[in-house]
């Protein structure tokens, strides 16, 4: 077998804990593509937001301290699965990285770990997928073509805006799509998309989070969709959590499954990691079926 | 960082000793250490030089229930004084507690005692833990090496029975080691239920020898033993809510009119009130004596060790054993000067460090009972005069401990023994470069007050647990066996505690046996300004006592 | 601590707002002691095992507080000292038989772990040198054995919760993590059941009841006979 080529990670509390199928499935189709996710031995919360405010620097503490762990580790860069981690850390490596003033700042109050040099770049896991892989060589991996599966991709905010840190065009993205294409799904054109799916009003107007994940679902729906595709655990979260409220209080709504990128490139990739939702694998099967016959 | 005039924490004279122990060190790893001694040498070496076998150092108690037993004149002084309290001053119509359970002392002993108090069916707001400082400002927490308990196959507790009785000379009471040894493998069962983390390689215990020991059934949680395990058992007791009473010292054991154990007056440190408790069974759980310093000894002992439980107990009437044999730990630090006394583990020894002379070369068998380890070490060092002096006049043998990484691999020292880097860590010393200058420190009481299998003592009522109680370890403790006697005494104590409080009824309160106490300092024409319990050491300088106005406030 | 004849050198050190001459090379508590005071609070083991004797200090002439335990620090010239007392810290109660591992249960009886802003400043204030804002963030994404083996020497000082600027209360949330550990996460091994069966059983008894009612002669001659398990340790030589 060929030597793996390493790529540092940065796995997020959330796939740690209730994400972990996005990482199980991260790892392993990323092994498959000839890459391993190395973990940093030691990192922190990424913050989950980036602070707004311009003189704060205690809130950059958080996130350049992860930076330095890949410094430690001897890497310029850092490997996210997570897009809210994407986020924050490369809004921070921005905030940071060539700024000399805040960096002798934040390395003066750091006075435990070694001084941050400002060279650490963030990347999220579908930059490296499209612009060093490429779709030819994740295509050729496919061993389980997921034709006729229309899958609506749904960015949401973290991977897009603002607009410094986005992994593609922020008002008509493609990469979920050309993956998609890739493992021979349909990608689904829908008006949300790149919509916000609520975050964190869940905690306090959870109605907005419902009325939002009802539009979102709704227009994927209407559009042919059989399955959300996302990169984000709380878009993830919110989604699934509320369109439970949905199947109980509309009548005849029929739920639709929400996967990580990963998940679905795992099924492409008849590789069996994490668990997938047994309506989603059922529903593949079928169309396959179908096709052998027809 | 190396402070003046030292290299690697060491004075420049001491390193010239160093390069002849490293010199000596591989032909040391492959001859392997000195041979053990026999009965009859150990007998020798112990007469020779054991500060126990001095008879200077001890006299015959002149009153109480044990009038005529020989014991250490630091403990004789502490038994012959007067109370700290006026006996008749004391009002003791009102009562502040009124408990079923009293259990003195916030250690090891104390806390296993209310857990199974409680589980005997008393409800814990008819418990109280009472102790002069934090509850685990005690010596179970410093526990460093291990616990033993005879689990695996090819060991049992007959092979451990014999162990002890061996390495206490045959003098320890044969009911209380059969009950030490036959509870063992259930404590650490319980302890695995409470959750604590002992070493465990592949699923099976890290064993190690100690000591003494014929089989290797020494459990450890690396080298904070006794941290782990007893803050698992605060912890416990913390979520049961069991009370405690922090920096309450007891001063005085309260008898009823009958002469039963009825509790205690206690006094606060800090509002210098006393209360009154009154329980309807009594758990001495007070610790052992190291800071009373017998013979001048620096001590590896808790601050507030002063044996204020025996002292206490002799009062009410209850009988004290085996307080002739003081353990002094083989290895205390003898230098620096500023952690002089501080333990170094026997864990060291049984992973391999060598004790070594002056001249790098092995004069003992590593792993000797600890009276004997200690006699062999204070032979070399001021009657061979194979010692290395300190710069303040005392003196020390080298433990050998760059030897542990050797014999296991690199890095097995700061990983198994990490209390102890990082101990000399903090004074510079590498001890994974550098060995440690090691000599005997005063460590345990062997002896104390008499119980029976069950806790309980001569006095109805009373119940004892742990280094305050005598005859489970005749004249000389093994290693492991303090923190295993903590737990199955500490637990029998509080078992018969929470029994005989279920049927016991308390008669009307009484200090009468302390004024009895004092007619019989009288009558054995003791005339002396001391008064005990002691509750605390006075470490202050001469000068600055001498020269206090006292309480003005 | 025990007289022993100290050198010369001597050192000031500044206690509470007032000045005092100690010799070099105490401890701080053992300084303390020389200077004349007597303590009721701030020490208890005088090993480093028990957490009560946390002190603050901080040089003549530096901005930055130091952390310490007195009893296992030595005292320097111009070290401007306080002891803490111990700080209250509420800890959450929970019955050992009754934990869910699926859940992140530390968050869920420490939720304020989540406050976490990794400042570190807990890991700094440390006088053990534990990576406590490593633990936390181990136990904010659940991972338990992490948290047990980073904070495992964790003596309970109290100084990272004194410090913390979320008022997180990292040594009652790893004692926790710990006891969870112990209990669930690391077997009994078959061995000690097996044994706990044959004492239950009396497999032994009938041997102590032979040993129990030796006498010293007897006794003496089965030690004598006793075969150490391992030669290199522990074994004893008869005569």
């Amino acid at each position: 077998m060929n030597k793996l080529e390493k790529l540092t990670y940065f796995p997020g509390c959330t796939l740690k804990d209730t994400a972990s199928d996005f990482e199980i499935s991260g790892m392993a189709v990323m092994e498959a593509l000839g890459y391993v996710l190395e973990e940093l031995e030691r990192w922190n919360c990424c913050g989950t937001v980036f602070s707004l405010t311009d003189d704060d620097l205690m809130h950059q503490i958080g996130p350049v301290r992860d930076l330095i762990r890949a410094q430690e580790a001897g890497s310029e860069e850092i490997i996210t699965l997570c897009s809210m981690c994407y986020a924050t850390l490369k809004r921070s490596s921005l905030f940071v990285n060539g700024n000399q003033e805040r960096l002798d700042k934040i390395n003066a109050f750091m006075n435990k770990e070694i001084d941050y040099e400002g060279k650490v770049s963030v990347h999220h896991l579908l930059e490296v997928l499209r612009d060093r892989i490429g779709w030819e060589k994740v295509e050729e991996r496919v061993t389980n073509p997921l034709e006729g599966l229309s899958v609506a991709p749904f960015y949401g905010c973290t991977l897009l805006r603002p607009q410094e840190i986005a992994i593609d065009d922020p008002d008509a993205p493609t990469v979920l799509q050309d993956l998609t294409q890739a493992l021979w799904a349909t990608p689904i054109d829908y008006a949300y998309s790149v919509e916000c799916c609520g975050a964190y009003q869940v905690v306090d107007h959870r109605d907005v989070v419902i009325e939002r994940t009802h539009r979102i679902m709704s227009a994927a729906r209407r559009a042919g969709a059989d399955v959300i595709v996302t990169s984000c655990p709380l878009c993830h979260f919110n989604l699934s959590d509320t369109q439970k409220e949905l199947v109980r209080t509309i009548p005849d709504y029929e739920e639709m499954p929400i996967i990580y990128f990963t998940q679905l490139m795992a099924l492409g990739f008849g590789v069996e990691a994490g668990k997938i939702p047994a309506s989603l694998k059922a529903k593949v099967k079928r169309l396959q079926t179908v096709k052998g016959e027809g | 960082m190396s402070k003046k005039g030292l290299i690697g924490g060491y004075p420049a004279y001491m390193r010239e000793s160093i390069e002849k122990v490293e010199a000596t060190r591989s032909r040391r790893l492959k001859e392997g250490p000195p041979p053990p001694m026999s009965p009859k040498e150990r007998e020798a070496i112990l007469e020779r030089n054991h500060p126990d076998y001095k008879p200077e150092g001890k006299r015959k108690l002149a009153l109480g229930p044990s009038a005529g037993e020989p014991v250490p004149h630091e403990v004789a002084d502490i038994i012959e004084s007067h109370s700290v309290i006026d006996p008749r001053a004391v009002d003791l119509s009102k009562v502040d507690y009124d408990v079923d359970v009293l259990v003195i002392g916030g250690g090891g002993a104390g806390t296993v005692a209310a857990i199974f108090a409680h589980e005997q069916g008393i409800p814990v707001d008819r418990i109280l833990i009472v102790t002069k400082l934090r509850h685990g400002d005690c010596n179970s927490i410093m526990a460093q090496g291990g616990i033993q308990a005879a689990d695996r196959p090819q060991d049992s507790p007959a092979i451990h029975y014999l162990d002890v009785m061996g390495g206490g000379h045959y003098a320890n009471k044969p009911e209380l080691v059969r009950a030490l040894v036959n509870d063992a493998p259930g404590i650490i069962r319980w302890h695995e239920d409470i959750g604590v983390m002992y070493d465990k390689v592949d699923g099976e215990y890290v064993e190690a020898h100690g000591g003494g020991t014929s089989r290797m059934r020494m459990h450890s949680a690396k080298d904070y033993t006794g941290k782990e395990t007893f803050n698992s058992i605060r912890d416990q007791a913390r979520n049961l809510d069991i009370p405690v009473l922090e920096f309450f010292p007891a001063v005085e054991l309260l008898l009823d009119k009958r002469g039963h154990a009825a509790g205690a007056v206690v006094y606060n440190i800090e509002t210098e009130e006393y209360r009154i408790i009154r329980a309807k069974a009594t758990v001495l759980a007070t610790g052992g004596f190291g800071r009373i310093h017998i013979q001048g000894f620096p001590t590896t002992n808790h601050y507030g060790a002063t044996a204020d439980g025996l002292v206490m107990a002799y009062r009410a009437g209850a009988n004290i054993i085996d307080m002739d044999s003081v353990q002094y730990h083989p290895t205390g630090v003898a230098y620096p000067a500023a952690i002089l006394g501080q333990l170094a583990t026997e864990k060291l020894r049984t992973q391999g460090a060598m004790p070594v002379n002056v001249d790098g070369e092995a004069f003992v068998f590593p792993l000797e009972p600890r009276d004997v380890e200690s006699s062999a070490i204070i032979e070399e060092c001021w009657v061979k005069n194979n010692g290395i002096e300190t710069p303040s006049g005392l003196r020390g043998v080298w433990l050998d401990t760059p030897m542990i990484d050797q014999v296991h691999g690199k890095g097995t020292l700061k990983k198994a023994l990490a209390a102890m880097w990082t101990m000399w860590h903090r004074h510079d010393i590498d001890i994974t470069v550098d060995p440690a200058l090691v000599y005997p420190t005063l460590h345990y009481q062997n002896g104390g007050v008499e119980i029976d299998a069950n806790g309980y003592t001569k006095v109805p009522g009373l119940f004892a647990g742990g280094e305050c109680e005598g005859g489970v370890h005749g004249k000389n403790r093994l290693m492991g066996n303090s923190q295993l006697d903590y737990n199955v005494f500490g637990r029998r104590a509080g078992i018969s505690a929470g029994k005989w409080a279920k049927s016991a009824k308390v008669d009307e309160l009484s200090l009468q046996h302390v004024i009895d106490y004092e007619k019989e300092l009288e009558r054995a024409g003791i005339d002396t300004d001391r008064k005990a319990p002691i509750i605390l050491p006075d470490y202050r300088p001469q000068a600055v006592r001498e020269h206090t106005l006292g309480h003005l406030l | 601590m025990i007289s022993e004849k100290q050198e010369k050198e001597m050192i000031r050190i500044h206690v509470m707002g007032k000045t005092y001459e100690v010799p070099a090379g105490l401890t701080i508590m053992d300084a303390m002691e020389y200077a004349g005071y007597r303590f009721t609070r701030g020490a208890g083991c005088r090993s480093g095992f028990c957490g009560a004797c946390s002190t603050v200090y901080r040089y003549e002439g530096d901005y930055r507080l130091q952390f310490a335990l007195a009893c296992q620090e030595t005292a320097a010239d111009g070290m401007y000292l306080v002891q803490l007392p111990f700080t209250p810290a509420p800890r959450a109660k929970y019955d050992i038989e009754k934990i869910n591992l699926k859940e992140n249960v530390l968050l869920q009886y420490y939720p304020e772990i989540a406050r976490c802003v990794s400042c570190n400043t807990c890991t700094k204030a440390c006088p053990q040198d534990i990576e406590v804002m490593d633990y936390i963030q181990a136990a904010l994404r659940g991972d338990i054995a992490k948290t047990a083996e980073l904070s495992f020497d964790c003596i309970q000082c109290g100084l990272c919760s004194m410090r913390c600027p979320a008022d997180i209360k990292h040594y009652h949330m790893a004692q926790m993590a710990r006891r969870i550990y112990g209990r669930y996460m690391s077997p009994v091994p078959q061995h000690l059941e097996n044994r706990l069966q044959e004492i239950a059983d009396g497999a032994f008894d009938a041997e102590l009841d032979k040993l129990v009612n030796m006498s010293r002669e007897e006794l003496e001659e089965a030690y004598a006979a006793r075969v150490s398990e391992e030669a290199s340790a522990g074994s004893e030589r008869s005569e």
